[in-house]
């Protein structure tokens, strides 16, 4: 009875740290939104009372101030999760399946090389790619202009699909070593003795890639989908400090779009709002996500 | 029993974070002196020349202490921190006061031995609202002219002489031109210093009026000067108008503009690179008048200050910032005072209060930001998208621009119906 007790308090006392940060870091901060947007609630002038989910009609009233700002800004932020999700994903792979290949010696170094960019600070990358793309006389330009590429330099921060472009291939260059790490960590744990029968069966390379490696490493790319779908709904840094949501707002993203709502518009009410409808769309793409894979699995 | 007990555990969780907030009451530090928190966003170059001001206030002071904080989102910090002095810009004024986070400040004038006469007109029109005072005027930053004196040695008073300075330059070398026009950054001064040269008032009861038809032929100038005068290239981008002034022409690479209209917090880079070549001037004459925009620092004061003791300290505050001797420190940081002897002052040496005294040239020219609520977000579609596409689009039409005027007006429209009643 006593050791029943003593294990049942050492499990409460272990879980709690987790729960205690749980409640405190999501759970609280959700429920408050969730109360906040059911408000007409102003940074300035603080709750001016329950308004029930007018601020949600709102925003989705074609014609009204809300409405349109969340809607530009859904869809640049669509744009940018449709053009980066595969590369981000396709790249990654790619990487990983060339340093599996490395020498042993090898692979600790230029896993390091390719993950250290997820270290840096999206402000100090935002400002080598700002470098990196400025229209007048920056260094891809410059570079592009002088062996002949291109006659004239490109404006690839005030220009579509420029502006995309800078902000994806910022975007890999700063995350690919994260998505490359998952899925490093995916090939360590494939089989070899699968590899030994395929060769044995004279499969070669991209066989055993389809056949062999794809399947075994499925569920983590899955996984890394759904993560990197996620991330990309939540772009801001980048955008923000590259374009500045230019040109023409065309990469103002839902981030940027709720951020200035409230701290620029003060509607802290309506901007909890288009968070929480944030939310709910990603949970949409990430359930459409699941739900398609679970379905195939089931059809296999 | 067990959820009680997570239950009483997650409320006194609750209470103890809660406790953490702050009242408003007057501080004390230490040494017994009255603590003034004091929040801004000098977080620029200018910052330590403002902690001059503070720095020597405190030194000087037995009573009072200024806790002063720089932050880059000082506003954010402002409205959800308990703080007894803001610096608001000129053009924030009026959402602070409907908003209810500032305070009427005449009192505090005289109890500084302060009058409205002290300060340039300018400055004046900018911290009175609704016929009370509002904020102390430190300073008005307009829109500025820089000039490199290897191209040119006199700065262009009109329009005229800036397409015959870029003549000269195209004619010498196809990368030089006049000016740049950036398509994002500064471009509010642009848009409403060509208004206020054109005389158009875009204040239409509380919100912002873009769509007149003598508005769009005025903002049709910047289209002129990319695509059809071409004083400045194309596709610039973000601060396409200083970057341009600081770059060196390189054969087809990279272009380089001999003056630029941007803001005078740019003057110390402007100068490290230029030095003795680096002329500041008043802008020259695009419209049909001549008129400067700008934006400007006002000393603001919390409406939750109540107690006297802080009103009092502040009101000291006030009288030791707005003298020559103090004041001059601001001027020194490259801003221009309204304070009429701190002019004074940067008159009598001009050579060394360069920037601050060009830009008091511009004073008496000067027209205010129109004093609506959320100015900033009612003018956001124009500096956001209408300057844009109208300096990015070759092509574009007078009723292309008149139909993006009129949205731009529509959510003018909407963000003024968000004013408090």
């Amino acid at each position: 009875m006593h050791k029943g007790t003593s294990t049942k308090t050492w499990a409460i006392l272990m879980v709690s740290p987790f729960v205690l940060c749980f409640i405190l870091f999501w759970l609280a901060p959700m429920l408050l939104g969730l109360w906040v947007s059911l408000h007409n609630w102003n940074l300035s002038s603080g709750n001016n009372g329950f308004v029930g989910l007018q601020n949600y009609v709102d925003i989705l009233t074609p014609g009204s101030l809300y409405n349109e700002a969340f809607m530009l800004a859904l869809k640049n932020t669509l744009v940018f999760v449709v053009i980066s999700v595969p590369p981000l994903v396709i790249i990654a792979l790619g990487l990983a399946l060339v340093l599996d290949n490395l020498p042993t010696r090898l692979k600790p170094v230029f896993r390091t090389i390719y993950f250290v960019s997820y270290s840096i600070s999206v402000t100090a990358v935002s400002a080598i790619f700002l470098w990196l793309f400025n229209e007048n006389g920056g260094f891809i330009n410059n570079l592009l202009v002088s062996i002949g590429i291109l006659d004239q330099p490109i404006n690839w921060l005030s220009e579509q699909p420029y502006a995309w472009l800078s902000i994806l291939i910022a975007t890999v260059w700063w995350t690919i070593g994260f998505n490359m790490m998952l899925f490093i960590n995916a090939l360590d744990e494939v089989d070899p003795s699968l590899y030994e029968a395929a060769d044995l069966d004279g499969a070669n390379a991209f066989r055993k890639f389809i056949y062999i490696t794809l399947p075994q490493i499925k569920n983590v790319a899955f996984f890394i989908i759904i993560m990197t779908v996620i991330a990309s709904f939540n772009l801001y840094g980048q955008s923000r400090l590259i374009t500045a949501g230019g040109p023409e707002q065309s990469t103002t993203t839902l981030t940027m779009g709720i951020q200035n709502t409230v701290f620029g518009m003060n509607q802290l009410g309506i901007g909890s709002s288009m968070a929480i409808l944030m939310g709910i769309i990603m949970l949409l793409v990430t359930a459409a996500q699941y739900f398609m894979s679970y379905r195939k699995k089931e059809v296999n | 029993m067990k959820s009680f007990k997570w239950l009483v555990l997650l409320i006194a969780s609750v209470l103890v974070l809660g406790a953490c907030s702050g009242g408003n009451n007057a501080s004390k530090s230490k040494d017994g002196k009255i603590q003034i928190s004091f929040i801004n966003g000098f977080t620029g170059g200018d910052g330590a020349y403002m902690k001059k001001i503070t720095d020597g206030f405190n030194a000087s002071q037995d009573k009072y202490e200024i806790v002063e904080s720089q932050e880059k989102d000082h506003y954010t910090k402002y409205k959800s921190g308990d703080y007894d002095m803001v610096v608001i810009h000129g053009n924030n004024l009026e959402t602070y006061r409907l908003d209810g986070m500032i305070q009427e400040v005449g009192p505090l004038y005289e109890k500084a031995g302060l009058k409205e006469s002290d300060f340039h007109q300018a400055g004046m029109d900018l911290a009175k609202l609704d016929g009370k005072l509002y904020g102390f005027p430190i300073d008005i930053h307009p829109l500025t002219m820089f000039y490199n004196k290897e191209f040119t040695q006199e700065a262009p008073k009109t329009y005229e002489d800036l397409k015959k300075l870029n003549a000269d330059l195209q004619a010498k070398n196809k990368d030089l031109y006049a000016l740049g026009v950036p398509s994002s950054g500064l471009v509010e001064f642009y848009m409403l210093m060509i208004a206020a040269q054109n005389g158009v008032d875009l204040q239409d009861g509380n919100a912002l009026n873009f769509a007149q038809p003598e508005y769009a032929d005025a903002l049709m100038t910047f289209h002129d000067m990319v695509w059809k005068d071409k004083v400045s290239p194309a596709g610039l981008g973000l601060d396409g108008e200083f970057k341009t002034f600081m770059k060196e022409a390189d054969s087809g690479k990279a272009v380089q503009s001999a003056i630029a209209l941007t803001g005078p917090w740019y003057y110390a880079a402007a100068k490290e690179k230029f030095g003795d070549s680096l002329g500041v001037a008043p802008i020259p004459q695009i419209g049909k008048q001549q008129a400067a925009y700008g934006n400007a620092h006002m000393l603001a004061v919390s409406a939750s200050v109540e107690d006297e003791e802080v009103k009092e300290g502040i009101a000291e505050f006030a009288k030791y910032m707005f003298t020559p001797e103090n004041l001059i420190n601001w001027a020194d940081g490259g801003q221009a005072p309204v304070h009429l002897k701190t002019i004074e002052k940067v008159t009598a040496e001009k050579d060394k209060y360069q920037i601050a005294y060009q830009n008091s040239l511009q004073f008496d020219s000067y027209v205010a930001p129109p004093q609506v609520y959320q100015y900033g977000e009612q003018i956001r579609y124009m500096n956001e998208k209408v300057f844009s596409k109208l300096v990015g689009t070759e092509n574009l039409t007078a009723d292309q621009l008149m139909k993006e005027l009129e949205s731009a007006t529509k959510k003018a429209q909407q963000i003024a119906e968000t004013q408090p009643k």
